[in-house]
Parts: C-alpha cells; sequence; structure tokens
C-alpha cells in the first residue's frame, strides 16, 4: 500500500483466503508428487502420504510466517 | 424408477455442453461465441451510452455506468493495487469484470440460458490473460531476477527454512494460480448449469413421462428446486466474476508489490 491519501481505509483483503488455496495446493502438490516420485524410484509404498501430509504442513507453516504476523 | 416406464430417463452430463454449431457449416460459431459477441455488444453499448452525453447531473444510464466503474476502480483495483498505480489496470479490470459477468449471467437469462465459461478453453484464455500480464508488469518492475525472486522469496520465513519454502512458493505463485482461476471459474459454471439441467429435466420427466401421480407431484416439487438453484445460480454467477477479477487484481499487486 502506497502513502498516498486513501479516502477510506481499505477493508482487510478480502481475496487472501482464495490466495491461501492456492498455497495449499501447491504445497500438497509439490511434496506429494516429490513423495510419488520417490516412491516409483526406489519402488516404496509409504513416501507419497507422507509427501502430501508434509507439504500441507509446511504450507500451513508458510501461511503462518507469511499471513499470521500481520496484525 | 418404476418397472415398465416405457421410456427412460437420460441424466444430463457434459454431452449436454457440446452445441452444433448455430449455422450448420461454420464450425466455430457455436453458442458460446455467440453469447460471448453478444456480451461485448451489450457492454460497449452500455458503457458509451453512459459516458457519451456525461454530464453533472447524471442521466440514470450515466449513474449505472459509474456506479459500476466505481465498484471495479475503488472496491477491487485501488484496494488490491493500492492508489498509486491502480489507475493503469481499470481499464482491463473493468473490462474483464463486465465480460465475466455478463457471459455468466447468461446462463440466468431466458432463451440464452448458457454459461460460456462453462466450456473449459474460455475460462483458460481469461486465465492466462491475467497471468501474463500479471508476470508482465512484475519483470517490468524488478527485471526478470528480481521479480523471480520477489515472487519465490516469502517474506518472514527463517532462513533455515527457505528451502522447503521456495518451491512451495514458486509452484503456487507461478504454477497453481492461473489453474486455480480457471478451474474456480469453469466448475462453478460447468456444475451450476449441470445442476439447473439435472433438477429442470428430472422434474420434467417426473411430471409428463414417469407415469404416475405421485412422481408427477414429487415432479413439480422438483421444477420449483429447480427455481430456487437459478436463484442461487445467480449469486454464484456474480460471485465468481468478482473473485476472478479481485484474485487478477491481487496478484498484479502483488507482482508490482515493494518487497516487504
Amino acid at each position: 500500500m502506497s502513502e498516498h491519501e486513501d479516502p477510506k481505509p481499505s477493508p482487510p483483503n478480502s481475496g487472501d483466503g482464495w490466495r491461501v488455496l492456492s498455497y495449499l495446493i501447491g504445497g500438497v502438490l509439490l511434496y506429494g508428487g516429490i513423495g510419488f516420485g520417490l516412491d516409483r524410484l526406489l519402488g516404496t509404498q509409504f513416501l507419497l502420504p507422507v509427501g502430501i501430509v508434509l507439504g500441507a504442513g509446511l504450507t500451513v507453516l508458510l501461511l503462518h510466517f507469511r499471513y499470521g504476523s500481520r496484525s | 424408477m418404476i418397472a415398465g416406464v416405457p421410456t427412460e430417463f437420460h441424466p444430463p452430463g457434459p454431452e449436454s455442453f457440446e452445441l452444433p454449431p448455430i449455422i450448420s457449416g461454420v464450425e466455430w460459431f457455436t453458442k458460446p461465441v455467440l453469447v460471448s459477441m453478444l456480451s461485448v455488444v451489450v457492454i460497449v453499448w452500455f458503457f458509451w451510452g453512459a459516458s457519451r452525453k456525461a454530464a453533472i447531473v447524471p442521466s440514470k444510464l450515466q449513474f449505472a455506468g459509474e456506479l459500476g466503474y466505481n465498484f471495479v476502480r475503488n472496491s477491487i483495483a485501488r484496494d488490491a493495487i493500492g492508489s498509486a498505480e491502480h489507475m493503469k489496470y481499470v481499464p482491463y479490470l473493468c473490462g474483464l469484470f463486465f465480460f465475466i459477468l455478463l457471459n455468466n449471467v447468461a446462463a440466468s437469462v431466458p432463451l440464452v440460458q448458457f454459461p460460456t465459461f462453462s466450456h473449459i478453453g474460455w475460462a483458460y484464455a481469461a486465465a492466462i490473460m491475467s497471468w501474463v500480464i500479471y508476470n508482465v508488469v512484475g519483470i517490468r518492475k524488478h527485471g526478470a531476477w528480481g521479480y523471480f525472486k520477489h515472487q519465490t522469496m516469502p517474506a518472514g520465513v527463517p532462513v533455515w527454512l527457505m528451502p522447503l519454502m521456495i518451491p512451495i512458493e514458486f509452484i503456487s505463485n507461478i504454477l497453481v494460480r492461473p489453474v486455480s482461476l480457471s478451474l474456480r471459474l469453469f466448475a462453478n459454471m460447468f456444475a451450476g448449469h449441470i445442476l439447473l439441467l439435472v433438477f429442470v429435466l428430472g422434474g420434467e420427466y417426473l411430471i409428463f413421462e414417469a407415469g404416475s401421480i405421485p412422481l408427477a407431484g414429487v415432479g413439480v416439487v422438483t421444477i420449483l428446486m429447480g427455481f430456487a438453484i437459478a436463484g442461487l445460480e445467480l449469486f454464484v454467477q456474480c460471485i465468481q466474476a468478482y473473485i476472478f477479477v479481485v484474485l487478477t487484481a491481487q496478484y498484479i499487486g502483488s507482482a508490482i508489490a515493494e518487497d516487504h
């Protein structure tokens, strides 16, 4: 936001929730994908779910740092 | 379904969206193309009419036009991009908003009744356009490498977490955004239209072809539910146009924002 005078204070960003969604999809997609790839490579079974959970967890952490500190 | 009913009910499916060309032989000229062209004509007529005889004391049309324009400029563009730079993007956002809005609402206009964006190519095209714009303005502002860093380095994350976070940030900002933008719009329009088809065609079948009085009664209720769904759809159509444009504005805003 700029220092220029705003006639009215802007409301909290209404699109934040939708942006968070793309983070969640991205995190799960990425680490789930890595898990899937490793499963294929190593012939294991458990890395896809591990990757999905890890990706979701990391994304939540990222969102905490990104949006959580905003007062 | 009860046994012995001569005709069987065929539920609507994705094939309900495959419409033949309006003029046989002209393959590209289908209903969505016609609807989108009509929407452009209506939008141009509306804003041209609203601004042609601009006066201090506005006519009703001018008032309506200014209301719509102000809504996009103040509530979408300025809030998301900031008052210093938002005016550059207002024409695109305004055009995009009214184009999507009219093409969505077309699903509820009698005789038209088809949402253009229920064909996914239209949604892809709109999303790609927004994607190109926010990336280009970001690269212009920060330079290619600076923009890349800007979009992949999450602010406020401890350094030791960076290697895990940068790929998430990249995937989400560069790859998932356009996909989610287009799929959200497409899926809402597709699902809403198919829901209406199910209720109306199902009700029609129950009343006229199922061949039993209680089922006909159920059919009447089904049709009434269809009207309720149509009302809900009108709401969804407006919300989806709004969401698409708000997100486009926010993506532009975050692409040109200074590092925080």
